[in-house]
């Protein structure tokens, strides 16, 4: 399942991260988005193209195209 | 010398901390990519001198945008010692950088900010064990109230032994080996090179070995995330669901209802209490006090020792009026200031980027370019560096093109002016409306450019989220200082140095002369040679027009050109003779409205044409001033022609407009693209 189809405040895990600019796909991991990395849907946008996300302990704000490329789990 | 560069994450709070070490007060906010130039200051320092730097925020040395590039260039080039300033609250992600730089053993200080709120939820840090770890000098501070004395500023041995490559001593950063020996196995390169490419620094590297390197990127960052965690364990405890950026109040906040509706509310009442209640007040006040304290003393004094009237009447109208006129906006402005440092410190702004991201998102922007628009409602100079934080360059030129739509803190004196002479107690709607029309250009030109010549490729819009937090009534009013100290130096040294040209070429003749009366002047002549190309819009008046070419210097100067041309020194005075038919400058209803429609939009000033040449480019700068000033005059064109004559004429009018300057373009570009083929052809081309 894609991270734009988790639920709200359900716990997921990073199992992989297919995003294919590889620019954008560094700089998730640099920021500490990895596979194994459990992560949290906090919020959606009205027309849910963006929402937000929490990973170790920080929130981001992550666009819904690029959300669809990684694969997760339910923890 | 010593140079001190102060490093870190966006958001830790290293402008705070610059300002105060240096007793500066630098732009701060409580936003991700405030800073997007490097800013120094020397201070004194136990009898010795430090240059302290204070750079844009980078969250890796494999640089992402812009700003972060800025930052890295300066760590890398520069000799300096450097301060890690990191945030308590994502110390995980901030050892990111620190490891980064161990890897190329480049010595450095942590400083830990933020770690009441750290503690405030029951976290933990153990700074020794920390220390031990990292093999680092770590110190806690609170970047608001740090002196330079409360700071180990000894200067370090090692720092002059920049990129050595040495291990570390407690071999942190083993991982590297694997890949150095990676690399050597495939491509014979140096491991300085090596180490430095590995961190996104790529020299004397060709593309097959830049993308190779590349690629072992992920298992590299994921290595790294390894040490760090590795750190961390017995350092460091967090709360379960501790969440560093989300705020119980963001359950209401987020809500696009909610911000949307209550965003307007304030930007609105804020406008009416700045531009129409408050400031109005304080302002005339203002005026009351430099005439009573200056400007009549000294007018007593020249007519008691002069009866010059060229020289009385250079000092009462060329002097005192242009700079009284824009004088009396300085609460405005000051107000105003205040109001946007509010948003940015409170932490709302990045929660308006998120909810607006869709929204602009249509229009090919994305939530960043909220704050680029908040900026711009100060002053465009400002908001078009700002733009140094996007990433995506098409996305970025597009937010600097559009950027000059919206309507600065310069503008407003003469959109108050004008609308108070012409609409009374509706000036508020007029003022308000000129806003909204404003932003809708700049976001139906965003749309324009994305569907033809500017597509946004990849709009990833990544933004960490800032805490909400309570805003620092001290720096609020501090920034309203600054920004009042920043006005009287534009009215002292624009304002008033433009003022004087424009009132000496309009009093003087064509033989040098001194004349009285203002149609006899250089100025208006010119003015006058001009002025049918804005006869189609009502505005062929060369008061007008000398006002208008005086604008694209600086917008404050179109009141104070008005207040020169119709021999006045007050607000009132100017607003009364703005509907009168004898003055020099005067309107009639429609060519009022086509006048404040065309300094909304009709060319960015010199020092933000400046900027942009400089961020973007000569050619785009050519493309704002053309592509302004074409829709400046279109828009005014329908609105005086439909108030005039009809608003079927002025549609079919600009359509037949369009479609020529459509048809221009597009045989321009087949040319183009003629003589670009013709480049590439052989020598026998015979096209």
């Amino acid at each position: 399942m894609s991270l734009s189809e988790v639920k709200l405040n359900a716990q997921a895990v990073i199992k992989e991260i297919n995003i294919a600019d590889t620019k954008i796909k560094i700089r998730l991991m640099e920021l500490g988005l990895n596979i194994g990395t459990k992560i949290v849907v906090k919020n959606k946008s009205i027309m849910k193209k963006t929402m937000l996300v929490v990973f170790n302990a920080t929130c981001f704000t992550l666009k819904d195209n690029l959300a669809k490329e990684i694969v997760v789990n339910y923890a | 010398m010593r140079k001190i560069l102060i490093i870190g994450n966006p958001n830790v709070g290293k402008s705070t901390l610059y300002n105060s070490l240096t007793k500066s007060s630098e732009h701060t906010g409580n936003l991700h990519g405030v800073t997007v130039e490097e800013k120094h200051k020397v201070v004194k320092y136990n009898d010795e001198e430090i240059d302290f730097y204070d750079l844009p925020g980078l969250y890796s040395l494999n640089s992402f945008s812009f700003e972060e590039e800025i930052a890295r260039d300066i760590i890398l080039k520069n000799n300096a010692e450097k301060i890690m300033l990191v945030d308590a609250n994502s110390l995980r992600k901030n050892l990111y950088l620190c490891l980064q730089f161990l890897e190329l053993n480049i010595d450095f200080k942590i400083y830990i900010n933020n770690y009441d709120y750290f503690k405030k939820y029951k976290n933990n840090l153990n700074i020794e064990k920390l220390e031990n770890k990292l093999n680092i000098k770590c110190q806690i501070i609170n970047v608001k109230k740090i002196k330079i004395n409360d700071l180990d500023l000894k200067i370090s041995e090692k720092h002059n032994n920049f990129i050595d490559f040495q291990k570390n001593s407690i071999n942190l950063c083993n991982y590297l080996s694997k890949y150095i020996k990676i690399i050597k196995n495939k491509y014979n390169i140096d491991e300085k090179t090596i180490i430095l490419a590995l961190n996104g620094v790529f020299k004397d590297l060709n593309k097959e070995q830049i993308d190779f390197i590349k690629s072992l990127y992920p298992d590299l960052i994921f290595d790294r995330y390894r040490v760090i965690d590795d750190v961390l364990q017995d350092v460091m405890t967090i709360q379960k669901n501790f969440v560093y950026g989300l705020n119980r109040a963001d359950k209401i906040i987020l809500k696009p209802v909610v911000m949307t509706v209550g965003f307007l509310l304030c930007f609105f009442a804020s406008i009416y209490l700045i531009f129409f209640l408050i400031g109005p007040l304080i302002g005339d006040g203002l005026s009351y006090l430099v005439n009573f304290l200056l400007i009549n003393p000294f007018m007593n004094f020249l007519y008691s020792v002069s009866s010059n009237i060229w020289l009385i009447e250079f000092f009462s109208n060329g002097v005192f009026s242009s700079v009284l006129t824009v004088l009396s906006f300085l609460p405005q402005v000051c107000l105003l200031f205040i109001f946007l440092t509010l948003l940015e410190d409170s932490g709302l702004i990045s929660r308006m980027a998120y909810v607006f991201d869709d929204f602009l998102s249509i229009f090919g922007l994305n939530g960043k370019a909220i704050y680029i628009m908040l900026l711009g409602l100060g002053c465009n100079t400002v908001s078009t560096l700002a733009t140094r934080n996007m990433n995506e360059k098409n996305l970025r030129i597009k937010t600097v093109l559009l950027n000059p739509y919206i309507s600065c803190m310069a503008r407003l004196p003469v959109y108050v002016v004008i609308a108070s002479a012409f609409f009374g107690a509706k000036a508020y709607f007029v003022v308000t409306g000129l806003y909204l029309v404003g932003l809708l250009v700049a976001l139906i030109v965003g749309y324009v450019l994305n569907k033809t010549i500017l597509r946004t490729e990849n709009n990833s819009f990544i933004l960490e989220f800032a805490p909400l937090r309570s805003v620092d009534i001290k720096h609020v009013l501090n920034v309203g200082k600054e920004n009042a100290i920043d006005m009287m130096k534009r009215i002292f040294f624009i304002v008033l140095g433009v003022g004087v040209i424009v009132w000496i070429l309009s009093h003087t003749m064509f033989n040098l002369s001194y004349t009285s009366t203002i149609t006899d002047s250089i100025l208006f002549y010119l003015a006058d040679k001009i002025s049918f190309i804005f006869a189609p819009i009502g505005l062929n008046s060369a008061g007008i027009v000398s006002a208008l070419i005086v604008g694209i210097m600086a917008k404050e100067l179109l009141v104070s050109t008005f207040s020169i041309s119709n021999n006045v020194s007050s607000i009132g005075a100017l607003i009364t003779s703005l509907s009168i038919s004898t003055s020099v400058v005067h309107f009639n209803l429609a060519s009022a409205i086509s006048f404040l429609v065309f300094t909304l939009l009709y060319c960015p000033c010199v020092s933000n044409l400046a900027i942009i040449k400089k961020e973007i480019g000569t050619f785009y700068m050519w493309f704002a001033i053309i592509s302004q000033f074409t829709i400046a005059y279109l828009l005014s064109f329908i609105i005086y022609n439909s108030i005039v004559n009809s608003f079927f004429y002025a549609i079919i009018v600009v359509m037949a407009i369009v479609l020529i300057l459509s048809l221009v373009i597009y045989l321009i570009k087949k040319i183009r693209s003629k003589k670009i083929a013709c480049m590439f052809c052989s020598k026998n081309c015979k096209k």
